[in-house]
């Protein structure tokens, strides 16, 4: 999202200190995939228009995003109306949403701030299967938790 | 994705945040009609007038240049083909002096003078280019008609000077010709001899070129004394009408320029405001992956869709004001203009709150609880 204060941040190859803002916005857009710890939906549109919002940012058509967007939304079962806004929603519902948002670019690399933190037991347990076979893919998932359950799934563990 | 594709997918994308926020659009849309209902109500009413002051003054000959000759001047036909090679001239004809003619149907009736006429533009009075009678097929006005007892429009005419007529049409006197009044033409084809007129006429293309084409015109006269010619131009009138349009123009000009920079302070103000109580929103979409440049695409692309509705919604509001109180309306091209000035007024507003957004920091923003 910003440059390198100091040392070198590559991404696949590239360094991200050396990109413009264009560059760095369409890597954001192609390789990554945010999950934020309040879920960050737009309360003004509907699930299906937050989940595809990433599309337009790829320079993708709507049409196959709207596809990818309905066969995630049924692997997470988060199955709305098309019209149902984010306020209509579980805090349980609208993190899966934010999940599929993520996902919908098939990442390579996936950062989760607390992706779990509101979650219920089954909610979660919903998150962490998708991130880790999003990472059996061949992602990196990296992820910031307070979370014991989460962090034991993790293969790599640092401290703060 | 092509541009074109690219392109429908930000503006699909600026509607639909549009729709999302109504109170907002709402807003922008009137602001925009206000400022244009505004402008084609004061200034558009000036507009309106002025044109019809300024069509009045053009009725009246603003653009014309008679020259009358006396008979031994030594002024002739020929001076039609050297004014033929200036510019901007609308129309030329040349008379000749007047004879007398009566009805040749009965003895004693009121004599009209009856002119030779010579020029390529004859046909604009609605003069036929080929008549029947070749020099002899004359064409009167209305008042020439009546005065002759020719009701029918046709007739014969026999002059003092033994020549015979026949009147074949109507035709009718334009405003720079009514000078000649009753007018009776007998248009005449050109022949390498040139024959000698007495008047004269040449309509410019615009007013400020009634002085240089009278110079021109006056500089290839080639008479033989030039005290027996006399000029007479519109230049005053022109130069009048120059002034009522310049302090009509200069009044509406600082009224518009008032109201626009008002409406973009206030269409600035409301923006801001948006983007600002919007900063998460701009944080999230940066952080997904959108790019300064597209913020920026759809915060003004959104200004420029509100502003052309505020724009149509305003000028059809200050068409029905004008036309209900019988105030002339200021032209099609005024309205037009006034839309797109008013559009580009609102995008030149949203750019700066648009950069605003485009630089928020997605990190902090996010953090906006």
């Amino acid at each position: 999202m910003l440059k390198p204060g100091g040392g070198q941040v590559v991404v696949e190859g590239e360094s991200a200190a050396q990109l413009n803002d264009r560059r760095r916005a369409q890597l954001r857009a192609e390789r990554f995939g945010f999950v934020f710890q309040d879920a960050a939906l737009d309360a003004t549109r509907t699930v299906l228009d937050n989940i595809v919002e990433t599309a337009l940012y790829r320079g993708q058509p709507r049409e196959p995003a709207v596809r990818r967007a309905n066969e995630l939304m049924a692997q997470f079962g988060v199955e709305l109306r098309s019209s149902a806004k984010p306020g209509q929603v579980s805090g349980g519902q609208a993190q899966r949403i934010a999940l599929c948002r993520a996902l919908l670019n098939d990442p390579r690399i996936v950062l989760a701030d607390e992706p779990t933190g509101n979650l219920d037991p089954s909610s979660a347990g919903v998150v962490v299967d998708a991130l880790r076979a999003q990472a059996r893919s061949g992602a990196a998932v990296i992820v910031v938790t307070h979370e014991p359950t989460l962090v034991a799934t993790c293969d790599r563990k640092i401290e703060l | 994705m092509s541009a074109l594709r690219r392109w429908r997918a930000v503006a699909r994308e600026s509607l639909a945040i549009a729709l999302a926020q109504p109170v907002a659009s709402l807003v922008t849309i009137v602001m925009v009609a206000g400022m244009c209902a505004t402008v084609l109500l004061t200034t558009g009413r000036t507009v309106g007038a002025e044109q019809a002051v300024l069509g009045s003054i053009d009725s009246a000959g603003t653009r014309s240049i008679v020259v009358r000759a006396e008979p031994d001047s030594g002024l002739d036909t020929g001076v039609l083909d050297r004014i033929a090679n200036i510019g901007g001239i609308q129309w030329a004809g040349a008379f000749s002096d007047a004879t007398d003619a009566r009805n040749s149907a009965f003895a004693g009736g009121t004599r009209v003078p009856v002119r030779l006429a010579w020029g390529d533009s004859l046909g604009a009075l609605g003069v036929s280019a080929h008549p029947a009678l070749p020099d002899t097929s004359a064409y009167a006005s209305s008042q020439a008609l009546q005065q002759l007892g020719m009701p029918g429009d046709v007739g014969g005419l026999v002059a003092t000077t033994g020549a015979d007529y026949a009147v074949v049409g109507k035709i009718a006197v334009p405003d720079y010709l009514q000078f000649l009044e009753p007018l009776v033409v007998v248009p005449q084809a050109r022949t390498a001899e040139s024959k000698p007129i007495g008047v004269l006429v040449v309509i410019a293309d615009r007013p400020d070129l009634v002085t240089p084409i009278a110079a021109a015109v006056l500089s290839v006269l080639a008479v033989d004394d030039p005290t027996k010619v006399k000029v007479s131009t519109s230049e005053s009138l022109a130069t009048l009408r120059g002034l009522v349009k310049g302090q009509l123009g200069s009044f509406g000009r600082n009224l518009v320029i008032v109201i626009f920079g008002l409406t973009a302070l206030l269409v600035a103000a409301i923006l801001y405001g948006l983007v600002m109580l919007r900063r998460k929103d701009f944080g999230r979409r940066r952080a997904l992956g959108a790019s300064q440049g597209l913020i920026v695409a759809l915060l003004l692309s959104q200004v420029a869709g509100l502003s052309a509705i505020g724009a149509t919604a305003g000028s059809i509001a200050a068409a029905i004001g004008l036309a209900s109180g019988g105030d002339p309306l200021p032209g099609l091209d005024f309205f037009v203009a006034v839309s797109v000035l008013a559009v580009a007024v609102g995008m030149i507003a949203a750019v700066l709150p648009a950069l605003v957004a485009a630089k928020r920091d997605p990190l902090r923003e996010l953090r906006v609880p």
